[in-house]
């Protein structure tokens, strides 16, 4: 393709299919899932969804590269976790490269309206615009709260991450980017469920 | 042995009072008076303290009655300071012209005394220590006029000497000390060598005798008056509903906003209450990460704070309540989009702490920290979120990376789950072994935790990684004291 040809396509005003060249994204760690993602990597605006397996299966060690590097940009803003389901282990955070001074701890208080709080929560962070990176955790999301939440997302220029069990995967979604997560012998595998204009499929990752 | 110097008497070595005839320069103005003061010779000091003290038998020798005095007095000299518990401190002499006199302006501060139903003794002199000390022994001897003023510093060691020692309001065992060596007024204390009087009743009391006569200047806290907001607004009939409230608090927040503004502050606290007809008022307290002085954001948080609120009844008055004004620093507005290159988020980050924990508490928005410490149950704290720039921030984290190599460096760090469990849950065991849902895989070698038998949390564990059937891995941990049980303690993310 000559030169003018790939400045021209370079217009806003042109949208070609599968094509995510306007996409900012975040480098993921991991080169082999950054070739499967559109744009190459994190999305650094809107609500993707990460649907593990189970509990502990390797979906967060999926996020902490991005994470890392994140957080130690000198402009850094935030990284929310809202309502996680344990105790971050601070140690293991800074030993895997995360400036802890950028970790906010969002816990809705035990009671009733728990998880109307964290959605809450969830929503503000996102769309505060004072955090990089949002993760939360819901145990049930209804498809227009999740496209509340990816629009609040885009509006604070964050990067929300929201994680739901696997079995969330049968209902439709409007985000942006669904992954599975399941556990391999010496990994993690990584299927993507829905990726706008980007790659489909299982991709094999880090062996641990 | 040495020659023992006494103590210098101000007037005599270190300032001596020049004669007349030495007098360092003729004054402009000397021909325009008719005939040269006999006090000519005397020295003006440079500053005039009025020592104001308080009786004990007056109303309420209270900070907030000395408080109260000291707005007052703030109308007579921009300098007043406090001096716990009983006392104020004037400096005078700067309005001394304004007034008419040193006479003048004790009447003046008599009359705000006498105004607020304080019983008072008021002293001048020109330091301040001298002024309180003035007052004390007035006091003591229980005179009831005022003493004359010192306003000469030629004067100021002789009308001191015959003070007690007990004015100063040294520690009582120093001033039993020197009374065993037969020194109970200030002279007697002045006449001591110096060298041997810090050595045998400390620096802190010599320096306390060189501020006494001017020989060392001491530096006095000044008092601000503390300005609050604070407005009520009776309603024309009771109010149930958080929103009408609301639009009722909307004029008092505005009014606060320009009060905010016209200072250049903000607060960090503000309280809201609303009163009812038969129960005691209901409070609302608003407490903020950040000075802030805009009324839009008030009235959101406040909104937050009020929609949680439970009245018990209906309210039919209503009052703002500001905490102490913070100084504000206003910053510009960022060029770049928060996200964009250089776009940072030094506005917005307070602001959603205080909306989130508006809503959710204050214990429900944290930040983390690590502690230096084995035990994996004590290796964090929560703390305060960092609002900070991000230079500072970053210096800090080279720092405290330089200063643990052990952790940035070395291996084990991959071996600590993302996730802690807030305490160890025990797993079932089958010959020896731990299950989770079936039995658990162990991968790797076991690491040791053997430590914290100083503070009666002793751990002995060794520590493994599992993988369970549904491939989670897991922090598992063996007690190496029998019954050699296993706990689940972490979860690799």
């Amino acid at each position: 393709m000559s030169r003018d040809l790939s400045g021209l396509l370079q217009h806003p005003a042109i949208w070609r299919g599968r094509s995510a060249a306007q996409l900012r994204t975040l480098p993921t760690g991991f080169p082999a899932l950054d070739e499967g993602l559109p744009g190459g990597g994190w999305p650094q605006a809107g609500l993707i969804e990460v649907l593990p397996s189970g509990f502990g299966v390797g979906e967060l060690s999926l996020l902490l590269p991005a994470l890392a590097t994140t957080t130690r940009r000198p402009e850094a803003r935030w990284c929310a976790w809202v309502a996680p389901p344990l105790q971050p282990f601070a140690p293991a955070l800074e030993a895997r490269g995360v400036a802890l001074e950028r970790i906010l701890m969002v816990r809705p208080p035990r009671q009733d309206e728990r998880e109307k709080s964290a959605l809450w929560a969830f929503e503000q962070t996102l769309r505060s615009g004072a955090c990089d990176i949002v993760l939360g955790w819901l145990r049930s999301a209804l498809p227009r709260q999740i496209r509340r939440l990816h629009l609040a997302a885009e509006r604070g220029a964050t990067l929300g991450v929201l994680f739901r069990p696997r079995q969330a995967a049968r209902d439709s979604s409007p985000a942006a980017l669904r992954i599975a997560v399941e556990p391999t012998v010496g990994g993690a595998r990584v299927t993507l469920l829905k990726s706008r204009g980007g790659a489909r499929g299982a991709i094999e990752l880090f062996s641990r | 042995m040495r020659h023992r110097r006494a103590l210098e008497l101000p007037f005599q070595e270190s300032h001596p009072t020049p004669s007349p005839a030495q007098a360092p320069s003729p004054r402009r103005d000397d021909a325009l008076r008719p005939a040269p003061a006999p006090e000519a010779a005397a020295r003006a000091p440079a500053e005039l303290w009025l020592a104001v003290r308080l009786a004990a038998s007056s109303s309420q020798p209270s900070r907030e009655a000395l408080e109260r005095l000291g707005a007052l007095a703030q109308r007579v000299t921009p300098r007043v300071s406090l001096d716990p518990p009983d006392g104020l401190l004037l400096e005078v002499q700067g309005s001394l012209h304004l007034f008419g006199g040193v006479e003048a302006v004790r009447r003046e501060v008599a009359g705000d005394c006498s105004r607020l139903r304080l019983l008072c003794t008021l002293a001048v002199a020109p330091t301040p220590l001298a002024a309180s000390a003035l007052a004390r022994a007035a006091r003591m001897t229980g005179a009831s006029a005022s003493p004359p003023p010192i306003t000469d510093l030629a004067q100021l060691v002789g009308r001191l000497s015959p003070l007690p020692l007990a004015t100063l309001r040294w520690p009582q065992d120093t001033l039993e000390r020197l009374a065993r060596i037969g020194v109970r007024t200030i002279g007697e204390a002045l006449r001591l060598p110096r060298a041997g009087f810090a050595r045998r009743f400390g620096t802190a009391q010599l320096q306390a005798l060189d501020r006494l006569v001017g020989r060392a200047s001491d530096l006095q806290h000044l008092f601000q008056v503390r300005a609050r907001f604070r407005r009520r607004r009776e309603l024309l009939h009771e109010l149930e509903s958080q929103a009408a409230l609301l639009a009722v608090l909307e004029p008092l927040l505005q009014e606060l906003g320009e009060f905010l503004q016209a200072r250049q502050c903000g607060v960090l606290a503000l309280e809201c209450r609303l009163w009812h007809r038969l129960v005691p008022p209901t409070r609302c307290v608003l407490r903020l990460a950040a000075p802030l002085a805009d009324p839009a954001q008030l009235a959101a948080l406040l909104a937050e704070r009020l929609s949680a609120l439970v009245l018990p009844e209906a309210v039919r008055a209503c009052e703002l309540r500001s905490g102490p004004l913070v100084p504000r620093v206003l910053d510009s507005g960022g060029l770049w989009q928060p996200g964009e290159l250089g776009g940072g988020a030094a506005a917005q980050a307070p602001q959603l702490i205080e909306r989130l924990r508006a809503r959710l508490g204050a214990q429900a928005v944290q930040g983390l920290r690590v502690v230096d410490e084995h035990r994996p149950e004590a290796a964090w704290q929560v703390r305060e979120p960092v609002i900070g720039s991000p230079s500072g921030r970053s210096a800090s984290g080279r720092h405290q990376f330089a200063s643990r190599p052990a952790v940035a460096d070395s291996g084990p760090d991959d071996r600590r789950p993302v996730w802690l469990l807030s305490r160890p849950r025990l797993l079932e065991a089958r010959d020896g072994l731990p299950r989770r849902r079936g039995p658990l895989r162990l991968l790797g070698e076991a690491e040791r935790i053997e430590t914290g038998w100083w503070d009666g949390a002793e751990i002995a564990r060794d520590y493994y990684t599992a993988q369970d059937a549904r491939g989670a891995r897991l922090w598992v941990f063996r007690e190496r004291e029998p019954p050699h049980r296993w706990f689940l303690h972490g979860v690799f993310g």
